[in-house]
Protein backbone atom coordinates (compact mmCIF):
# COMPACT_ATOMS: atom_id res chain seq x y z
CA UNK A 1 0.00 0.00 0.00
CA UNK A 2 2.71 2.62 1.00
CA UNK A 3 4.69 1.14 -1.19
CA UNK A 4 2.54 1.60 -4.20
CA UNK A 5 1.87 5.05 -2.99
CA UNK A 6 5.58 6.72 -2.26
CA UNK A 7 6.10 4.63 -6.10
CA UNK A 8 3.41 6.70 -8.08
CA UNK A 9 4.54 9.50 -6.41
CA UNK A 10 8.19 9.36 -7.38
CA UNK A 11 6.67 8.73 -11.08
CA UNK A 12 4.35 11.99 -10.67
CA UNK A 13 7.91 14.18 -9.23
CA UNK A 14 9.74 12.44 -11.72
CA UNK A 15 7.24 13.53 -14.65
CA UNK A 16 7.75 17.07 -13.27
CA UNK A 17 11.75 17.16 -12.82
CA UNK A 18 12.27 15.66 -16.03
CA UNK A 19 10.19 18.01 -17.74
CA UNK A 20 11.39 21.06 -15.84
CA UNK A 21 15.18 19.54 -16.55
CA UNK A 22 14.38 19.68 -20.34
CA UNK A 23 12.65 23.11 -20.22
CA UNK A 24 14.26 24.32 -17.52
CA UNK A 25 11.72 27.61 -17.71
CA UNK A 26 10.42 27.59 -14.17
CA UNK A 27 13.43 26.97 -12.56
CA UNK A 28 15.24 29.48 -14.17
CA UNK A 29 12.84 31.91 -13.82
CA UNK A 30 12.85 31.29 -10.19
CA UNK A 31 16.79 31.49 -9.40
CA UNK A 32 16.61 34.67 -11.83
CA UNK A 33 13.72 36.22 -9.44
CA UNK A 34 15.12 35.39 -6.48
CA UNK A 35 18.24 36.79 -7.22
CA UNK A 36 16.45 40.07 -8.31
CA UNK A 37 14.49 40.39 -5.35
CA UNK A 38 17.80 40.63 -3.33
CA UNK A 39 19.12 43.38 -5.46
CA UNK A 40 15.58 45.56 -5.31
CA UNK A 41 15.39 45.41 -1.29
CA UNK A 42 19.16 46.88 -1.61
CA UNK A 43 17.68 50.00 -3.36
CA UNK A 44 14.40 50.15 -1.79
CA UNK A 45 15.71 50.03 1.44
CA UNK A 46 19.29 52.08 0.99
CA UNK A 47 22.79 50.43 1.48
CA UNK A 48 22.43 51.26 5.80
CA UNK A 49 24.38 47.95 6.68
CA UNK A 50 22.87 47.98 10.22
CA UNK A 51 18.80 48.92 8.89
CA UNK A 52 19.40 45.80 6.38
CA UNK A 53 20.68 43.55 9.23
CA UNK A 54 17.36 44.48 11.46
CA UNK A 55 15.36 43.98 8.79
CA UNK A 56 17.11 41.07 7.30
CA UNK A 57 14.67 37.78 8.39
CA UNK A 58 11.59 39.53 6.93
CA UNK A 59 13.52 40.36 3.75
CA UNK A 60 15.37 36.56 3.69
CA UNK A 61 11.79 35.11 3.68
CA UNK A 62 10.14 37.66 1.22
CA UNK A 63 12.50 36.62 -0.90
CA UNK A 64 11.84 32.91 -0.80
CA UNK A 65 8.29 33.19 -0.49
CA UNK A 66 7.17 35.39 -3.42
CA UNK A 67 10.27 32.94 -5.45
CA UNK A 68 7.99 30.08 -3.85
CA UNK A 69 4.78 32.01 -5.06
CA UNK A 70 6.10 31.88 -8.78
CA UNK A 71 6.95 28.10 -8.72
CA UNK A 72 3.93 27.20 -7.37
CA UNK A 73 2.10 29.50 -9.94
CA UNK A 74 3.20 27.29 -13.27
CA UNK A 75 3.19 23.68 -11.07
CA UNK A 76 -0.02 23.01 -12.67
CA UNK A 77 0.46 25.03 -15.67
CA UNK A 78 1.56 22.43 -18.14
CA UNK A 79 -1.61 20.28 -17.54
CA UNK A 80 -3.78 23.44 -18.08
CA UNK A 81 -1.99 25.03 -21.53
CA UNK A 82 -2.11 21.15 -22.79
CA UNK A 83 -5.67 20.56 -21.55
CA UNK A 84 -4.72 17.16 -19.52
CA UNK A 85 -6.13 17.28 -16.31
CA UNK A 86 -8.21 14.66 -17.37
CA UNK A 87 -5.55 12.63 -18.54
CA UNK A 88 -4.13 13.52 -14.71
CA UNK A 89 -7.23 12.16 -13.58
CA UNK A 90 -7.13 9.13 -15.55
CA UNK A 91 -3.54 7.99 -14.25
CA UNK A 92 -4.47 4.37 -12.11
CA UNK A 93 -4.11 4.76 -8.44
CA UNK A 94 -5.28 7.28 -5.94
CA UNK A 95 -5.42 11.00 -6.06
CA UNK A 96 -3.38 11.45 -3.40
CA UNK A 97 -0.23 10.51 -5.17
CA UNK A 98 -0.91 13.11 -7.61
CA UNK A 99 -1.13 15.78 -4.91
CA UNK A 100 2.28 14.35 -3.31
CA UNK A 101 4.37 14.36 -6.59
CA UNK A 102 3.69 17.86 -7.03
CA UNK A 103 4.33 18.73 -3.75
CA UNK A 104 7.37 16.78 -3.82
CA UNK A 105 8.32 18.88 -6.84
CA UNK A 106 7.21 22.19 -5.79
CA UNK A 107 9.45 21.77 -2.72
CA UNK A 108 12.54 20.08 -4.36
CA UNK A 109 11.81 23.61 -7.10
CA UNK A 110 11.73 26.02 -4.01
CA UNK A 111 14.67 24.40 -1.99
CA UNK A 112 17.09 24.94 -5.15
CA UNK A 113 15.71 28.27 -5.00
CA UNK A 114 16.71 28.72 -1.15
CA UNK A 115 19.87 27.03 -1.30
CA UNK A 116 20.99 29.82 -4.06
CA UNK A 117 19.12 32.89 -2.19
CA UNK A 118 20.77 32.04 1.07
CA UNK A 119 24.79 32.37 0.31
CA UNK A 120 23.99 35.09 -2.34
CA UNK A 121 22.00 36.79 0.95
CA UNK A 122 24.82 36.38 3.16
CA UNK A 123 27.50 38.08 0.62
CA UNK A 124 25.27 40.67 -0.49
CA UNK A 125 23.86 41.74 3.02
CA UNK A 126 27.45 41.12 4.83
CA UNK A 127 25.52 38.75 7.47
CA UNK A 128 28.13 36.33 8.82
CA UNK A 129 25.45 33.05 8.49
CA UNK A 130 28.10 30.37 7.40
CA UNK A 131 27.67 28.53 10.59
CA UNK A 132 24.11 29.27 11.31
CA UNK A 133 23.58 26.97 8.08
CA UNK A 134 21.99 23.70 9.08
CA UNK A 135 19.64 25.65 11.85
CA UNK A 136 18.62 27.99 8.86
CA UNK A 137 17.95 25.58 6.67
CA UNK A 138 15.87 23.02 9.39
CA UNK A 139 13.45 26.53 9.76
CA UNK A 140 13.79 26.66 5.93
CA UNK A 141 12.74 23.29 5.76
CA UNK A 142 10.14 23.27 7.82
CA UNK A 143 8.57 26.35 6.34
CA UNK A 144 8.66 25.36 2.88
CA UNK A 145 6.78 22.47 3.70
CA UNK A 146 4.25 24.05 4.78
CA UNK A 147 3.94 26.95 2.59
CA UNK A 148 3.88 24.26 -0.56
CA UNK A 149 1.35 22.29 0.99
CA UNK A 150 -1.02 24.83 0.87
CA UNK A 151 0.51 26.45 -2.09
CA UNK A 152 0.08 23.35 -4.11
CA UNK A 153 -3.75 22.91 -3.49
CA UNK A 154 -4.57 26.31 -4.35
CA UNK A 155 -2.52 26.12 -6.72
CA UNK A 156 -4.44 23.31 -8.67
CA UNK A 157 -7.83 25.01 -7.65
CA UNK A 158 -6.61 28.35 -9.28
CA UNK A 159 -5.58 26.73 -12.16
CA UNK A 160 -9.13 26.83 -13.46
CA UNK A 161 -10.07 30.40 -12.36
CA UNK A 162 -10.15 33.36 -14.45
CA UNK A 163 -7.32 35.76 -12.86
CA UNK A 164 -5.32 33.38 -11.39
CA UNK A 165 -2.38 34.68 -10.99
CA UNK A 166 -4.09 36.87 -8.65
CA UNK A 167 -5.97 35.08 -6.90
CA UNK A 168 -2.96 32.65 -5.89
CA UNK A 169 -1.31 34.77 -3.47
CA UNK A 170 -4.04 36.19 -2.66
CA UNK A 171 -5.65 33.18 -1.02
CA UNK A 172 -1.73 31.52 -0.16
CA UNK A 173 -0.45 34.09 2.09
CA UNK A 174 -3.68 34.63 4.48
CA UNK A 175 -3.50 30.94 4.97
CA UNK A 176 -0.18 31.14 5.50
CA UNK A 177 0.15 33.62 8.25
CA UNK A 178 1.16 30.80 10.91
CA UNK A 179 4.23 29.72 8.99
CA UNK A 180 5.84 33.47 7.62
CA UNK A 181 5.41 34.46 11.37
CA UNK A 182 6.94 31.29 13.02
CA UNK A 183 10.16 31.29 10.16
CA UNK A 184 11.08 34.66 10.26
CA UNK A 185 10.71 34.80 14.06
CA UNK A 186 12.70 31.38 14.22
CA UNK A 187 15.17 33.24 11.36
CA UNK A 188 15.47 35.78 13.37
CA UNK A 189 16.56 34.60 16.55
CA UNK A 190 18.53 32.15 15.02
CA UNK A 191 20.73 34.74 13.13
CA UNK A 192 20.81 37.04 16.73
CA UNK A 193 23.06 34.06 17.98
CA UNK A 194 20.10 32.31 19.12
CA UNK A 195 20.37 28.03 19.45
CA UNK A 196 17.54 25.97 17.98
CA UNK A 197 16.14 25.28 21.96
CA UNK A 198 15.56 29.24 22.01
CA UNK A 199 13.22 28.88 18.90
CA UNK A 200 12.07 25.26 19.64
CA UNK A 201 8.21 26.31 20.29
CA UNK A 202 8.12 27.81 16.64
CA UNK A 203 9.85 24.92 15.34
CA UNK A 204 6.89 23.15 17.44
CA UNK A 205 3.95 25.54 15.54
CA UNK A 206 5.90 24.89 12.04
CA UNK A 207 5.84 21.07 12.44
CA UNK A 208 2.29 21.00 13.61
CA UNK A 209 1.13 23.19 10.79
CA UNK A 210 2.92 21.43 8.25
CA UNK A 211 1.66 17.53 9.71
CA UNK A 212 -1.64 19.33 10.20
CA UNK A 213 -1.85 20.33 6.36
CA UNK A 214 0.06 17.62 5.11
CA UNK A 215 -2.50 15.23 6.65
CA UNK A 216 -5.77 17.53 5.14
CA UNK A 217 -4.31 18.83 1.86
CA UNK A 218 -3.99 15.30 0.03
CA UNK A 219 -7.82 14.89 1.10
CA UNK A 220 -9.09 17.79 0.13
CA UNK A 221 -7.13 17.75 -3.51
CA UNK A 222 -9.57 15.06 -4.03
CA UNK A 223 -12.01 17.23 -4.28
CA UNK A 224 -10.80 20.03 -6.36
CA UNK A 225 -9.83 17.70 -9.16
CA UNK A 226 -13.13 16.58 -9.56
CA UNK A 227 -14.89 16.50 -12.23
CA UNK B 1 -41.20 36.47 -3.15
CA UNK B 2 -41.65 40.14 -1.99
CA UNK B 3 -41.66 39.74 1.87
CA UNK B 4 -39.52 37.55 3.88
CA UNK B 5 -41.11 34.53 5.54
CA UNK B 6 -42.50 35.06 9.29
CA UNK B 7 -39.58 33.42 10.58
CA UNK B 8 -37.13 36.16 9.19
CA UNK B 9 -39.52 38.28 10.26
CA UNK B 10 -39.77 37.63 13.62
CA UNK B 11 -36.06 37.04 13.58
CA UNK B 12 -35.97 40.79 12.42
CA UNK B 13 -38.14 42.18 14.45
CA UNK B 14 -37.30 40.59 17.38
CA UNK B 15 -32.81 41.50 16.38
CA UNK B 16 -34.20 45.51 16.39
CA UNK B 17 -35.90 45.03 20.10
CA UNK B 18 -33.14 43.46 21.46
CA UNK B 19 -30.35 45.73 19.76
CA UNK B 20 -32.06 49.31 20.87
CA UNK B 21 -32.79 48.07 24.42
CA UNK B 22 -29.08 47.51 24.17
CA UNK B 23 -28.26 50.63 22.34
CA UNK B 24 -30.17 52.30 25.77
CA UNK B 25 -28.78 50.50 28.39
CA UNK B 26 -24.98 50.87 26.68
CA UNK B 27 -25.20 54.87 25.91
CA UNK B 28 -27.41 55.90 28.59
CA UNK B 29 -28.24 54.02 31.34
CA UNK B 30 -25.04 52.17 32.11
CA UNK B 31 -22.22 55.11 34.45
CA UNK B 32 -18.93 55.03 32.07
CA UNK B 33 -16.44 52.56 32.98
CA UNK B 34 -13.93 54.07 35.66
CA UNK B 35 -11.10 53.72 34.23
CA UNK B 36 -11.56 54.11 30.49
CA UNK B 37 -14.63 56.54 30.96
CA UNK B 38 -17.40 56.38 28.11
CA UNK B 39 -14.88 54.99 25.30
CA UNK B 40 -15.58 51.88 26.92
CA UNK B 41 -19.05 51.68 25.63
CA UNK B 42 -17.79 50.72 22.23
CA UNK B 43 -17.28 47.06 23.58
CA UNK B 44 -20.78 46.96 23.96
CA UNK B 45 -21.06 46.39 19.80
CA UNK B 46 -17.11 45.40 19.46
CA UNK B 47 -16.96 42.20 21.60
CA UNK B 48 -20.73 40.75 20.30
CA UNK B 49 -20.09 41.57 17.00
CA UNK B 50 -16.50 39.51 16.70
CA UNK B 51 -18.28 36.57 18.13
CA UNK B 52 -21.13 36.64 15.77
CA UNK B 53 -18.61 36.55 13.03
CA UNK B 54 -16.84 33.48 14.69
CA UNK B 55 -20.05 31.97 14.92
CA UNK B 56 -20.63 32.96 11.04
CA UNK B 57 -17.46 30.83 10.47
CA UNK B 58 -18.65 28.22 12.21
CA UNK B 59 -21.43 27.79 10.23
CA UNK B 60 -19.25 28.30 7.06
CA UNK B 61 -17.08 25.51 8.04
CA UNK B 62 -19.93 23.15 9.21
CA UNK B 63 -21.89 23.59 6.21
CA UNK B 64 -19.05 23.12 3.70
CA UNK B 65 -17.88 19.55 5.97
CA UNK B 66 -21.81 18.77 5.19
CA UNK B 67 -21.92 20.30 1.31
CA UNK B 68 -18.63 17.78 0.42
CA UNK B 69 -20.38 14.60 2.21
CA UNK B 70 -23.71 15.04 1.14
CA UNK B 71 -23.72 17.21 -2.18
CA UNK B 72 -26.61 19.27 -1.44
CA UNK B 73 -26.61 22.89 -2.94
CA UNK B 74 -28.95 24.13 0.22
CA UNK B 75 -26.14 23.35 2.16
CA UNK B 76 -23.68 25.14 0.16
CA UNK B 77 -26.14 28.02 0.07
CA UNK B 78 -25.89 28.54 3.78
CA UNK B 79 -21.84 28.53 3.75
CA UNK B 80 -21.64 31.32 1.05
CA UNK B 81 -24.30 33.63 3.04
CA UNK B 82 -22.60 32.82 6.20
CA UNK B 83 -19.36 33.39 4.94
CA UNK B 84 -20.67 37.02 3.71
CA UNK B 85 -22.26 38.08 6.11
CA UNK B 86 -19.26 37.19 9.04
CA UNK B 87 -17.25 39.41 6.95
CA UNK B 88 -19.57 42.30 7.13
CA UNK B 89 -19.46 41.60 11.09
CA UNK B 90 -15.84 40.98 11.12
CA UNK B 91 -15.68 44.40 9.38
CA UNK B 92 -17.64 45.79 12.18
CA UNK B 93 -15.04 44.46 14.67
CA UNK B 94 -12.04 45.90 12.97
CA UNK B 95 -13.84 49.33 12.19
CA UNK B 96 -14.79 50.00 16.02
CA UNK B 97 -11.34 48.29 17.58
CA UNK B 98 -9.46 50.69 15.54
CA UNK B 99 -12.05 53.27 16.53
CA UNK B 100 -11.51 52.33 20.35
CA UNK B 101 -7.63 52.62 19.58
CA UNK B 102 -7.43 55.96 18.82
CA UNK B 103 -7.99 57.62 22.46
CA UNK B 104 -6.70 54.42 24.36
CA UNK B 105 -3.41 53.68 22.35
CA UNK B 106 -3.17 57.16 20.59
CA UNK B 107 -3.48 55.54 16.97
CA UNK B 108 -5.61 54.05 14.95
CA UNK B 109 -3.83 50.46 14.53
CA UNK B 110 -1.70 48.67 16.23
CA UNK B 111 -0.22 45.08 16.02
CA UNK B 112 -2.34 44.26 18.78
CA UNK B 113 -2.94 40.13 19.00
CA UNK B 114 -6.33 40.28 18.74
CA UNK B 115 -6.48 43.09 16.19
CA UNK B 116 -4.38 41.43 14.14
CA UNK B 117 -6.28 38.40 14.16
CA UNK B 118 -9.23 39.72 13.16
CA UNK B 119 -7.55 41.12 10.01
CA UNK B 120 -6.11 37.85 9.23
CA UNK B 121 -9.70 36.67 9.09
CA UNK B 122 -10.91 39.30 7.01
CA UNK B 123 -8.35 38.51 4.61
CA UNK B 124 -9.25 34.61 4.37
CA UNK B 125 -12.77 35.15 3.74
CA UNK B 126 -12.77 37.95 1.64
CA UNK B 127 -10.51 35.75 -0.01
CA UNK B 128 -13.04 32.84 -0.09
CA UNK B 129 -15.64 35.48 -1.54
CA UNK B 130 -13.28 36.29 -4.16
CA UNK B 131 -12.91 32.80 -5.07
CA UNK B 132 -16.17 32.13 -5.38
CA UNK B 133 -17.16 35.16 -7.32
CA UNK B 134 -14.01 33.80 -9.84
CA UNK B 135 -15.37 30.33 -10.25
CA UNK B 136 -16.52 29.17 -13.95
CA UNK B 137 -19.15 26.83 -12.90
CA UNK B 138 -21.31 26.87 -9.74
CA UNK B 139 -20.64 23.30 -8.66
CA UNK B 140 -16.48 24.21 -9.29
CA UNK B 141 -16.99 27.33 -7.05
CA UNK B 142 -19.52 25.48 -3.94
CA UNK B 143 -16.45 22.74 -3.83
CA UNK B 144 -13.36 25.12 -4.14
CA UNK B 145 -15.43 27.16 -1.27
CA UNK B 146 -16.20 24.12 0.98
CA UNK B 147 -12.08 23.39 0.65
CA UNK B 148 -10.87 26.90 1.51
CA UNK B 149 -13.64 27.67 4.13
CA UNK B 150 -11.78 24.02 5.77
CA UNK B 151 -8.11 25.53 5.21
CA UNK B 152 -8.99 28.66 7.15
CA UNK B 153 -10.69 27.42 9.47
CA UNK B 154 -8.00 24.45 10.90
CA UNK B 155 -5.82 28.10 10.04
CA UNK B 156 -7.81 29.52 13.16
CA UNK B 157 -6.06 28.04 16.02
CA UNK B 158 -2.68 28.05 14.70
CA UNK B 159 -3.50 31.65 13.93
CA UNK B 160 -3.77 32.22 17.19
CA UNK B 161 -0.68 30.35 18.48
CA UNK B 162 1.48 32.22 16.10
CA UNK B 163 0.14 35.78 16.94
CA UNK B 164 0.54 35.52 20.20
CA UNK B 165 3.60 33.98 20.42
CA UNK B 166 4.82 36.93 17.96
CA UNK B 167 3.10 39.77 20.30
CA UNK B 168 3.53 38.67 23.52
CA UNK B 169 7.33 37.79 22.99
CA UNK B 170 8.06 41.38 22.12
CA UNK B 171 5.58 43.69 24.47
CA UNK B 172 2.91 42.67 27.25
CA UNK B 173 -0.43 42.05 25.43
CA UNK B 174 -2.64 44.48 25.57
CA UNK B 175 -6.47 42.90 25.33
CA UNK B 176 -9.28 44.55 24.67
CA UNK B 177 -11.31 43.65 27.16
CA UNK B 178 -14.20 45.50 28.47
CA UNK B 179 -13.22 47.42 31.11
CA UNK B 180 -10.28 44.79 32.01
CA UNK B 181 -10.84 41.78 34.17
CA UNK B 182 -13.35 42.67 36.48
CA UNK B 183 -16.52 43.43 34.41
CA UNK B 184 -19.54 45.21 36.18
CA UNK B 185 -22.17 43.77 36.66
CA UNK B 186 -24.35 47.04 35.29
CA UNK B 187 -21.95 46.38 32.18
CA UNK B 188 -22.91 42.54 31.44
CA UNK B 189 -26.90 43.60 30.81
CA UNK B 190 -25.86 45.88 27.72
CA UNK B 191 -23.57 43.84 27.30
CA UNK B 192 -25.76 40.49 27.36
CA UNK B 193 -28.17 42.60 25.18
CA UNK B 194 -26.26 43.27 22.13
CA UNK B 195 -25.13 39.71 21.81
CA UNK B 196 -28.94 38.12 21.86
CA UNK B 197 -29.50 41.02 19.17
CA UNK B 198 -26.72 40.75 16.92
CA UNK B 199 -27.00 36.63 17.26
CA UNK B 200 -30.72 37.21 15.99
CA UNK B 201 -29.86 39.60 13.43
CA UNK B 202 -27.25 37.09 11.65
CA UNK B 203 -29.50 34.56 11.77
CA UNK B 204 -32.38 36.99 9.79
CA UNK B 205 -29.76 38.02 7.48
CA UNK B 206 -28.99 34.33 6.97
CA UNK B 207 -32.20 33.29 6.16
CA UNK B 208 -32.95 35.98 3.63
CA UNK B 209 -29.30 35.68 2.58
CA UNK B 210 -30.35 32.05 1.51
CA UNK B 211 -33.65 32.87 0.05
CA UNK B 212 -31.90 34.84 -2.29
CA UNK B 213 -29.35 31.96 -3.09
CA UNK B 214 -32.44 29.68 -3.41
CA UNK B 215 -33.81 32.83 -6.45
CA UNK B 216 -30.60 32.23 -7.92
CA UNK B 217 -30.36 28.76 -8.14
CA UNK B 218 -34.24 28.28 -9.28
CA UNK B 219 -33.16 31.35 -12.08
CA UNK B 220 -30.52 29.05 -13.19
CA UNK B 221 -32.49 26.06 -13.64
CA UNK B 222 -35.43 27.75 -15.51
CA UNK B 223 -32.72 29.12 -17.84
CA UNK B 224 -31.30 25.81 -18.37
CA UNK B 225 -34.75 23.99 -19.26
CA UNK B 226 -35.42 26.71 -21.11
CA UNK B 227 -32.12 27.05 -22.84
CA UNK B 228 -33.36 22.91 -23.30
CA UNK B 229 -36.06 23.23 -25.42
CA UNK B 230 -35.00 26.33 -27.33
CA UNK C 1 -12.54 64.48 18.99
CA UNK C 2 -13.71 63.75 22.49
CA UNK C 3 -14.70 60.59 24.20
CA UNK C 4 -18.32 60.67 23.29
CA UNK C 5 -16.84 61.23 19.21
CA UNK C 6 -15.40 58.00 18.99
CA UNK C 7 -18.40 56.46 20.30
CA UNK C 8 -20.58 58.16 18.00
CA UNK C 9 -18.48 57.24 15.34
CA UNK C 10 -17.95 53.41 16.15
CA UNK C 11 -21.86 53.57 16.88
CA UNK C 12 -22.40 54.76 13.46
CA UNK C 13 -20.13 53.00 11.44
CA UNK C 14 -21.54 49.96 12.87
CA UNK C 15 -25.00 51.33 12.33
CA UNK C 16 -24.51 52.29 9.18
CA UNK C 17 -22.63 49.08 8.01
CA UNK C 18 -25.65 46.88 9.51
CA UNK C 19 -28.63 49.10 7.73
CA UNK C 20 -26.04 49.29 4.48
CA UNK C 21 -26.04 45.73 3.83
CA UNK C 22 -29.75 45.10 4.84
CA UNK C 23 -30.59 46.99 2.16
CA UNK C 24 -27.97 45.90 -0.42
CA UNK C 25 -29.39 42.36 0.47
CA UNK C 26 -33.39 43.75 0.30
CA UNK C 27 -32.68 45.34 -3.14
CA UNK C 28 -30.68 42.07 -4.99
CA UNK C 29 -33.45 39.56 -3.16
CA UNK C 30 -35.91 41.95 -5.03
CA UNK C 31 -33.90 42.13 -8.13
CA UNK C 32 -33.33 38.75 -8.78
CA UNK C 33 -37.33 38.05 -7.95
CA UNK C 34 -38.42 40.10 -10.86
CA UNK C 35 -35.86 38.89 -12.65
CA UNK C 36 -36.80 34.97 -11.73
CA UNK C 37 -40.66 35.85 -12.10
CA UNK C 38 -40.17 37.39 -15.56
CA UNK C 39 -38.08 34.28 -17.00
CA UNK C 40 -40.97 32.46 -15.30
CA UNK C 41 -43.56 34.14 -17.21
CA UNK C 42 -42.00 33.85 -20.35
CA UNK C 43 -40.79 30.40 -20.62
CA UNK C 44 -44.52 29.64 -19.01
CA UNK C 45 -45.49 31.53 -21.83
CA UNK C 46 -43.65 29.44 -24.62
CA UNK C 47 -45.02 26.27 -22.69
CA UNK C 48 -48.27 26.86 -23.94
Amino acid sequence: MLGELLRRTWAMTWKDVTVELRARERINAMLFFAALVLFIFNFALGPDRETLREVAPGLLWLAFLFTGMLGLGRSFQAERENECFEELLLTPGDRESIFFGKLAGNILFMVTAEALILPLFGILYNLDIWGLLPSLALVAFLGTVGFSAIGTLLAAMTAHLRAREVMLPLLLFPLTVPVILGSVRATEAILAGGGLTEVSHWLKLLGGFDVIFLVVCPLAFEFVLEE
Amino acid sequence: MGRGSLVARILGGAAGLLLATGLYLGLVVVPPDAVQGDVQRIMYVHVPSIVTAYIAFFVVFCTSILYLWKRDLRLDAVAVSSAEIGVVFTGITLATGMIWGKPTWGVWWTWDARLTLTAILFTIYVGYLMLRAFAEEPLAAARYGAVLAILGFLDIPLNHLAVYWWRTLHQPSSILRPGGPSVASAMLLPLAMNFAGLILLFAYFLVERVRLERIRHRTAEVRLTRGRRG
Amino acid sequence: MGNWGFVGLAYGLALVALVGYLVFLKGRLRGAGEGLAALERESGRRTR
